[in-house]
């Protein structure tokens, strides 16, 4: 890349401004992300205190606490169901969507996906908001149901298992079309066209060489998906109400009633489990079969 | 092969009426003339509009919105600029780990950020609002990191070289040869960084306080009781508008193909 060697001795200012271009972040990763969370671990192996923060005395109660509590367990099992209902539905849609999205010319895919990243811009509030008005009591959907005589008394529609999930999807979808978009498009037309060539039909071309080619993105957008599903507070707590509760809900209401040990404790068992999550998404994908794509 | 056509349109369909869908619906609801919906529709007005104006809890809370974002895009410029050009070049490990570093609020759980950095501003004692921009800093960084490090990796190299073998040291070659390449970059970060926290609502809800609260969780306390929910409807439309344009601007200035690599699902 460079045309002067590295080591050039006009080059000594360059250094003292990089490393001084680089400091200023890093400090301020480090006192303001890292370390905060360090202090967040430790906290969640502190016992709680009625007056303070937390009693300055050690243990595993917060955690043994959750894994020894069926609510709490119950509370992720419907976490990791409802995240992977999330999930699988999510692929299965968007995946034929960004085949649409990819063969489309460059400008019009570029348009499309700007449609795409648009809602992502607006708060997870409004968005929320939108299914509310649609699902609830006297919202448009029973409304029309009950003038259509469908219905005889409003369909009680939100904080269930279904709103939240339509709601998640809504708000993650685009992720993983335009992550999966990405991927086809980047595709070299020669690799399905030598398969064809050699006499595969389109859909032995598609399971053996575009789906695999695409695996990159398919694992980013699930990775994406997950993750932010399992902290999409606004989405569940609205759309899940009282009734469906998950696991981030129950890191708010701890700290709302400044159970600030537990609150460390269950924030670290979600961040766990979307680490777990990560590695199943990843062997099942397997993104590093592709290597030497076009950018 | 028809068949399988009609799926993937069927498909792509689907999702984006799922996408799009609540969000025209708001639009739509916005200009009901009663509190609540009526099908047929029974006319248009801008009632909610206006009692959105009248309200100075709901005006005083998207000026602190505005004024934090705008505190934010400033710092994250700052940062996510500083960061890309000592690392857009880099390769090695140490370097992939310390952009690894900056590029983690992007997936980190921001419900999560805000507990631990509200924790810690009670600890050091610091006002709440100072957590609200830390955090927010944090999570729009990474898009100015990103959007910064694709302009540093588009220009040729030799022209930053050639400015310093004439002698001119980092802070001239920055300011006469850097910047005015990749300054439509750095806009489009900023931008995105200022949308960003402008919609923030997961570390948002930890770190607002009364008189220090920014629009969404404002939004969020009137979702949470029955009544004058349309004035939401109102205030989200006023918000959708404000996107659009933002957008249009980005799109002036770095091309919407940036903006579609730019987000963080690449």
């Amino acid at each position: 890349m460079s045309v002067l060697p590295d080591k050039h001795p006009l080059d000594w200012r360059r250094y003292v401004g990089e490393g001084a271009a680089l400091g200023a972040p890093l400090l301020f990763f480090t006192a303001c992300f890292l370390l905060p969370l360090l202090y967040l671990f430790v906290v969640s192996f502190l016992e709680p205190s009625q007056v303070e923060l937390y009693e300055k005395q050690l243990t595993l109660a917060n955690y043994s606490r959750v894994v020894n509590d069926d609510f709490y367990l119950m509370i992720i099992g419907r976490t990791l169901l409802a995240t992977t209902v999330v999930l699988i539905i999510s692929l299965l849609l968007a995946y034929p969507a960004a085949m649409v999205i990819a063969r489309f010319e460059p400008k019009w895919r570029i348009r499309m996906l700007a449609l795409l990243l648009f809602p992502l811009m607006i708060s997870n509030v409004v968005r929320a908001y939108g299914w509310m008005s649609i699902l609830g009591r006297r919202g448009i959907a029973n409304t029309i149901l009950l003038d259509l005589g469908f219905i005889e008394a409003p369909l009680s529609l939100l904080y269930s298992f279904n709103a939240v999930v339509l709601g998640l999807l809504t708000i993650l979808l685009p992720y993983m079309i335009i992550s999966i978009a990405n991927a086809l498009a980047a595709i070299d037309r020669s690799y399905t066209e030598a398969a064809e060539s050699l006499g595969a039909g389109p859909f032995r071309t598609f399971w053996h060489v575009t789906l695999p080619l695409s695996s990159p993105g398919v694992a980013s957008g699930c990775l994406i998906v997950f993750f932010l599903s399992l902290s999409a507070y606004v989405t569940i707590s609205l759309l899940g109400g009282p009734r469906f509760k998950l696991l981030v809900s129950l890191v708010f209401d701890t700290v709302v009633t400044l159970q600030w040990p537990r609150a460390a404790a269950l924030s670290f068992i979600l961040l766990l489990l979307a680490l777990a999550g990560g590695a199943v998404i990843l062997a099942l994908t397997r993104p590093q079969r592709v290597r030497g794509r076009r950018a | 092969m028809i068949a399988v056509r009609l799926l993937l349109y069927l498909a792509f369909g689907l999702c984006l009426a799922l996408v799009l869908g609540p969000i025209a619906v708001i639009i739509g609801i916005s200009f009901s003339p009663i509190d609540g919906f009526a099908f047929p529709p029974t006319g248009l007005s801008l009632r909610w509009y206006a009692s959105f104006l009248a309200s100075e809890k709901l005006l005083g809370s998207l000026l602190f919105s505005f004024q934090t974002a705008l505190t934010v895009a400033v710092l994250s410029l700052i940062l996510g600029t500083s960061a890309a050009l000592a690392l857009a070049r880099r390769r090695g490990i140490v370097a992939a780990g310390i952009q690894s570093l900056f590029m983690a609020p992007m997936v980190f759980p921001t419900i999560i950020l805000g507990l631990a950095i509200l924790l810690f501003v009670r600890v050091i004692g610091a006002p709440l609002w100072l957590g609200l921009i830390v955090a927010h800093v944090l999570i729009g960084t990474p898009y100015c990191f990103r959007m910064v490090t694709g302009s540093l990796q588009a220009f040729d190299p030799t022209l930053e070289e050639a400015s310093q073998s004439l002698g001119a040291g980092p802070i001239r070659t920055f300011a006469y040869v850097i910047m005015p390449l990749i300054w439509p970059g750095m806009m489009a970060g900023a931008l995105f960084a200022f949308i960003v926290s402008f919609g923030e609502n997961n570390a948002a809800l930890f770190l607002t306080s009364p008189g220090y609260s920014t629009m969404p969780i404002e939004l969020l306390g009137y979702l949470q009781f029955p009544g004058n929910q349309l004035i939401v409807a109102a205030a989200s439309t006023l918000q959708v508008g404000l996107i659009v344009v933002l957008i249009v601007l980005m799109e002036r200035l770095v091309g919407l193909g940036r903006i579609v690599r730019g987000d963080r699902s690449v």
